[in-house]
């Protein structure tokens, strides 16, 4: 059923000098699933995650988004094709406002006499809406963004990714760091994404929090996928014992069904 | 408010420190620091700084003299004198952000090559006896107000509605917060930067324009001040030195506590080597505070 693949990565080799970060790597993602991308430190998924985000280009390999092949010549590239990559420093401006992070880069702006002046308020409705929309709870849309918590910035950076219409949304670790209830709130965040139909790919290394919200996981080692596993057929055990090498012996990646 | 308790301490002190004379008076010497200052205060906000801006308005206003001595018109002169403001400006802006130079370093090197090309073009010798046909946009009023102040207004709604109002001030806002994340979302922050200090750059150039237009000569130690003056303006009014913060408004408040503080000090007798004290001090104690909450804060 490949035609119905939002997403497909096949044979992606990455080398850094005499280093096979990425050593022929398939990668596949179905519209409104979410797919954790798990593995030991050095196991390439960041590199398989900066390579869909558009910051690294493969040595070899093909990428299709909607059956169509694309390259991703910057992360701009990528976003502007609704892949939104939201990484761990999540980019956000600390001393900028909640509805002005939303729409640095991308701000909707009215014309006066020529010259194309900021609407403040279209920019502060949209952020609102797009906040309710995800159940983000902020004291204040005109808040600094270095004043909220963790969990509100991943929110915050979930809803600029919201805002360009991104259908692919990559999230690098968003719950390290977090405080136990700002973990609840991020992976409710990922369910409510699935809820609208996005894909969402979770990079993490807490299982628990991956047996939560994935749909199925996928495992790299060593920069081989090692195993594709459904999440509802497989258990945290195993899914270590991919990461850690002890199951390796006994592949057996479960087959897209 | 440290304002009011200066202005305060002073009209206590002299009489004439509140006359009318003496008040147009300061505000005429405020009008091109306040100038320079609009433009160092964006630039302190992108996350930069520009020490060069007194070489940027001594260049400026090299060739502003040397197009009057060989008897151009106004309109030939103002644009030249703005345009090699803005070149200058932007040239540091490339310098800075191509060679990712720290842009104190690379404008420190850029202050000596303008102000050797002063010294070069100027020889140790006064231009005078320029024309006074521009005065009057320093020294006269238009309906009582002066128009310097008119034109310090100007400057800085046309410097705020660019901050504040405009994609481009919100580019320059995220780059003085954090350069990678504004990278990431898209905005071309080399661009900008250059902007940013074009910019700068055409304000010292206008600064030139005016400082020609009220003095009538070119002195061989023109603009030594106005950078440090500027950078300790935009401080003592709230920006933050490691970029991101900063107030336009709070910048024409150092501007003018500045100037004030130099006028008041000399009328009431004061030697004029105190105000460098007094305003450097300031600045430590600011800068102290600053950095106190900042290790709080992080």
């Amino acid at each position: 059923m490949t035609g119905t693949l939002k997403l497909a990565m096949r044979g992606i080799v990455k080398r850094f000098g005499g280093v096979v970060a990425l050593d022929s790597v398939d990668f596949e993602l179905r519209p409104g699933e979410v797919m954790a991308l798990v593995g030991d430190n050095g196991a390439g998924k960041s590199t398989l995650i900066k390579t869909l985000a558009g910051a690294h280009m493969p040595d070899e390999g093909v990428m299709e988004l909607d059956g169509t092949p694309v390259r991703f010549s910057s992360p701009q590239d990528a976003w502007s094709r609704g892949v939104a990559t939201i990484f761990q420093e999540l980019a956000l401006a600390g001393k900028m406002t909640i509805a002005d992070n939303i729409f640095l880069g991308r701000e909707i702006t009215r014309n006066v006499a020529g010259i194309s002046f900021l609407d403040r308020r279209a920019m502060h409705r949209r952020s609102r809406e797009l906040l309710d929309e995800l159940d983000v709870v902020v004291p204040d849309i005109h808040t600094w963004v270095e004043y909220l918590s963790g969990g509100q910035r991943q929110g915050v950076a979930i809803a600029r990714a919201l805002n360009i219409d991104a259908d692919i949304i990559v999230m690098d670790e968003p719950t390290a760091a977090l405080a136990v209830a700002e973990v609840r709130k991020v992976l409710e965040f990922i369910k409510t994404l699935r809820r609208q139909g996005k894909s969402v790919v979770l990079i993490s290394h807490n299982v628990q929090d991956v047996f939560e919200v994935s749909d199925r996981i996928t495992v790299l080692r060593r920069g081989q996928r090692i195993g594709l596993l459904e999440t509802a057929n497989t258990t945290p055990e195993e899914v270590v014992g991919y990461i850690t090498g002890a199951a390796a012996a006994k592949r057996r990646p479960a087959e897209t069904t | 408010m440290a304002l009011l308790v200066l202005c305060t301490i002073f009209a206590l002190q002299s009489e004439f420190f509140l006359s009318e004379r003496n008040l147009t008076t300061i505000l005429r010497n405020s009008v091109d620091l306040g100038i320079v200052c609009a433009g160092m205060t964006i630039v302190i906000i992108l996350g930069g700084i520009d020490v060069s801006v007194g070489g940027i308005l001594a260049v400026s206003a090299v060739l502003i003299g040397r197009a009057y001595q060989v008897g151009m018109p106004d309109w030939v002169v103002v644009p030249v004198g703005l345009a090699a403001g803005a070149l200058l400006g932007a040239l540091n802006g490339v310098i800075i952000s191509k060679s990712r130079v720290p842009p104190i370093v690379a404008t420190l090197g850029t202050m000596y090559v303008y102000l050797a090309v002063l010294f070069l073009v100027i020889g140790g010798v006064w231009i005078s006896g320029l024309p006074s046909s521009l005065s009057f946009l320093v020294l006269g009023d238009v309906a009582g107000i002066p128009s310097g102040a008119l034109l310090l207004a100007a400057v800085y709604v046309f410097a705020w509605l660019l901050l504040r109002r405009t994609p481009w001030g919100q580019r320059v806002v995220a780059i003085g917060c954090d350069e990678t994340a504004a990278r990431l979302v898209g905005i071309r922050v080399d661009r900008t930067k250059i902007q940013a200090y074009a910019l700068l750059g055409l304000f010292a150039g206008l600064a030139a324009v005016l400082y020609v237009a009220r003095m009538r000569n070119v002195e061989v130690n023109i603009g030594t001040n106005i950078a440090l003056e500027a950078i300790a303006a935009t401080i003592l009014g709230g920006a933050n030195i490691r970029g991101g913060v900063g107030s336009l408004v709070g910048a024409l408040m150092g501007v003018l506590f500045i100037k004030i503080t130099q006028n008041g000090l000399v009328l009431i007798g004061v030697s004029s080597l105190w105000e460098t004290v007094v305003i450097g001090s300031l600045l430590v104690v600011v800068l102290v505070i600053d950095a106190i909450e900042t290790r709080r804060a992080g």
